[in-house]
Formats: C-alpha cells, sequence, structure tokens
C-alpha cells in the first residue's frame, strides 16, 4: 500500500511539468496545411520527439518570426522519412508544410521539409514505416 | 558522548537482528542455475525473432474503433469522454509524464519500435524512445511469485508451444492504461492479467495476441491482435531513447561546460511555441 502512496506522489510531481512523451497530436489541425519560408535556428533531435525552431515568414505574415516543429521521435523520423541526426542544420534555409496548432500560436506538426540548397525534402508520417524491410523500397 | 555511542550500537544491533530474523532459518535461496552449452545450443532452435520490430500503427488506429473492450459502465463513459476532447483537438495526456506506457499499453499502443533478445531461460523486449521499456519474459519453468510487487510490466512467464511463444503476465501496477489509443484509455485499477501469443505471422510479420482480464474495468476478457514488422537494415537499428531528452536542448554554462537546459512544455506534451 506504502508503495502505491508513494507512487501517486511520483507521479504528481511529474504531472505538475509535463514532459513530452507520447501523446495524440489533435492538438494540430490536420485538415489545414501552412507553409512557412525561412532559415533554421535550431535543431532538437531528442527522444521522444524531434522539434525544429524556423525563423521565417508565412502567408500574410510579413515580419519574420520564429516558428516550432514538432515530430516524432528520430528513430521514426529514421525509418519513415529516410531523415539523419544532420538531415536538417541550423542555417539551412528551409520551406516547411506543417499542420497549425488550432490554438493560433506559432507551431505547428512539420509534414514536409524542403531544403533550398539542395532541393532535398523530408517527410515526417509516423505510418508511412509500415511493412517489413523498408530499406528493400525506400519511401518516396 | 557515551550514551549516543551505545544508543548506536544498540540500534545496529537491533536493525541487525530483525534483518536476520526476515530470513527463514534453514531455507536455501532458490538460485538461478549457470546456464550450460546445452542451453544456448537450445536457443538456435527457436524461431527467428533478430532485427527491429515496428508497429502497425494505422491497425491500431481501426481497432480503437472496431475492436473496443468490453468496458464496463463507468469506464466506458471515462472513454467517451476521451474521445470527445481528443476530437476536439484537446487530447488527454495520458503518456506525457515520462513514466513507462506499461503493459499492456506498450503493446497496444505504442508508436515505437522493439526488439526481442533470447537467452537462455528468458525472453527479453526491449522498446525504443523510452529507456524505460523493458519486458523480462522468464521461459525457464517458475511460477509467478505468490504475491508479486506491482510493477510497470508485470511478472511474465512463457513457454513456447510450436513456433509460439504463450506469456501470462501478473502484477502490474494498477495505474497502468488499458489504452486503445495515445489519448484513450482507462486504469486497469488492479487484478490484471494478460496472456500473450507470439509468432511469425509471415517470414517478417509478428503478431501478438493478446487477451486481457480485468474485472475492475472490464465485464468479459478482450482479445486483439497487434502487428509489428521487422526490419533489417543497420540504419534502422534501434537507438538510445531516453524520454526526460525532450525536456531539455543543449547549451553551454558559464565556463564553457556542455550542459542540458530545461526547455518550457505545454500541458499537451509539446514543447511550447514561440511567444
Amino acid at each position: 500500500m506504502k508503495r502505491y502512496l508513494y507512487l501517486s506522489a511520483f507521479i504528481g510531481v511529474i504531472a505538475a511539468f509535463p514532459a513530452s512523451a507520447h501523446h495524440s497530436t489533435t492538438m494540430f489541425d490536420h485538415a489545414k496545411s501552412v507553409t512557412i519560408m525561412g532559415t533554421v535556428k535550431e535543431v532538437h533531435w531528442t527522444n521522444p520527439h524531434v522539434a525544429i525552431y524556423i525563423y521565417g515568414t508565412s502567408g500574410e505574415v510579413k515580419e519574420p518570426t520564429l516558428w516550432l516543429m514538432e515530430m516524432t521521435s528520430p528513430g521514426n523520423l529514421v525509418r519513415a522519412g529516410g531523415w539523419s541526426r544532420t538531415a536538417v542544420k541550423p542555417g539551412d534555409k528551409v520551406t516547411v508544410d506543417f499542420s497549425p496548432l488550432r490554438d493560433g500560436k506559432r507551431g505547428g506538426a512539420l509534414k514536409k521539409i524542403t531544403i533550398a540548397e539542395t532541393g532535398k525534402l523530408y517527410t515526417a508520417d509516423i505510418r508511412a514505416q509500415e511493412r517489413a524491410n523498408l530499406e528493400e523500397q525506400p519511401a518516396k | 558522548m557515551r550514551v549516543f555511542a551505545l544508543l548506536a550500537v544498540i540500534s545496529v544491533s537491533l536493525w541487525g537482528a530483525s534483518v536476520w530474523a526476515a530470513e527463514p532459518e534453514n531455507e536455501k535461496p532458490v538460485v538461478n542455475p549457470p546456464p550450460t552449452a546445452k542451453d544456448w545450443a537450445d536457443l538456435a532452435k527457436l524461431p527467428d525473432w533478430s532485427g527491429v520490430w515496428n508497429p502497425k500503427i494505422t491497425d491500431q488506429d481501426r481497432q480503437a474503433k472496431t475492436n473496443v473492450p468490453p468496458w464496463n459502465p463507468k469506464a466506458a463513459a471515462l472513454v467517451a469522454h476521451q474521445l470527445a476532447e481528443e476530437k476536439a483537438g484537446r487530447p488527454p495526456p495520458l503518456f506525457v509524464n515520462c513514466l513507462p506506457e506499461a503493459m499492456p499499453a506498450w503493446m497496444l499502443v505504442t508508436h515505437n519500435a522493439m526488439e526481442i533478445l533470447f537467452t537462455p531461460g528468458r525472453v527479453t523486449l526491449l522498446g525504443e524512445s523510452d529507456g524505460n521499456r523493458l519486458r523480462r519474459i522468464y521461459t525457464d519453468g517458475r511460477p509467478h511469485p505468490d504475491d508479486p510487487d506491482p510493477t510497470f510490466h508485470g511478472h511474465s512467464i512463457g513457454h513456447w508451444e510450436g513456433e509460439a511463444l504463450l506469456v501470462d503476465t501478473v502484477g502490474v501496477v494498477p495505474q497502468a492504461y488499458i489504452a486503445i489509443s495515445e489519448a484513450a484509455g482507462v486504469p486497469n485499477n488492479g487484478d490484471m492479467r494478460i496472456k500473450e501469443r507470439i509468432y511469425l505471422a509471415s517470414k517478417d510479420v509478428l503478431h501478438v495476441d493478446l487477451e486481457i482480464t480485468a474485472p475492475k474495468v472490464l465485464t468479459a476478457p478482450w482479445k486483439t491482435t497487434r502487428i509489428y514488422f521487422r526490419q533489417r537494415a543497420r540504419k534502422f537499428d534501434i537507438v538510445e531513447g531516453v524520454c526526460l531528452e525532450g525536456y531539455f536542448k543543449e547549451g553551454t554554462d558559464k565556463d564553457g561546460n556542455a550542459i542540458y537546459v530545461p526547455v518550457k512544455h505545454d500541458v499537451g506534451g509539446n514543447r511550447a511555441p514561440p511567444e
């Protein structure tokens, strides 16, 4: 019994400072697609979610500003989208398509990122790895 | 000073006596014998489950709608509320505290890959993305303890039936969710039992049949099958996954040392977007 009390107390402490573990993504409006063009400021190649900060403009917002893009885990990005830790680097000029946060804040779920200099693009659909031996038929 | 020293000696003596008394007299501890050469050789007769296994998430999505657990009325009401919240763009944050997804949610709703290791007397499952995602399934013939200490992944014993591993798991913490998605699930509330049949459905497709009995939240045992795909390319090997890593970003302190700097998160589990 005492063990449960300790566990409950521990959960309470953690809940006060939520971390970025496994969650649904309906806080993003997947029916919409927004595009930003800009420069990569930071790449957080971390579990459980990778994030990219981009300084750029979008649609009617002509003044450059900072945007946050959330993605799945490094392992999933490697398998599902052909990413690597250095696929996108700070300083890269990029175009990003993303599903925006429903609350209007400057963040979204990255759908596609294209690097201007090389034309290389990466997607981030976690469900794009649903077959065996992915290397035999690389993602398009 | 002498009084304190005397009290310390008495305390230590009493503690020692109590520890000694807790050990049953004349009862030899159970020892796990060292594996023999035959034990190692016998592993080669088992089916090949090597490689990396990533889950079929679209089937998890499908079953969330088509294979609903037989929830009791209270659990059903909670799940209905959770699904409505998720649909409204406010997904309940069931798994955002970096505790393990635990059993059976790991098998049911994980979005991350795993690997499976065979050693004499044991099968071990290791999950990606959470360093604390680990299952030990004892295949050495031992029974469950009479009163297992509750853990996130429970106490699992297994045996081989042909090419299939049959696993029985008890002793899971009551807080562990029976989840149908990352946003909908109910704590099992205790007395849960999970039976699994793990086998290759085809050369590179692994199936995990589960039967979950949870009398506090289900009106009958619930059966489901979860599907995993094998990857063999080295670039897809399991990578280290520390869930709390997402709390931080790389930084440098005033002396030039490499450190981790906390990053703000919002309630839904993502990093807080720029203000």
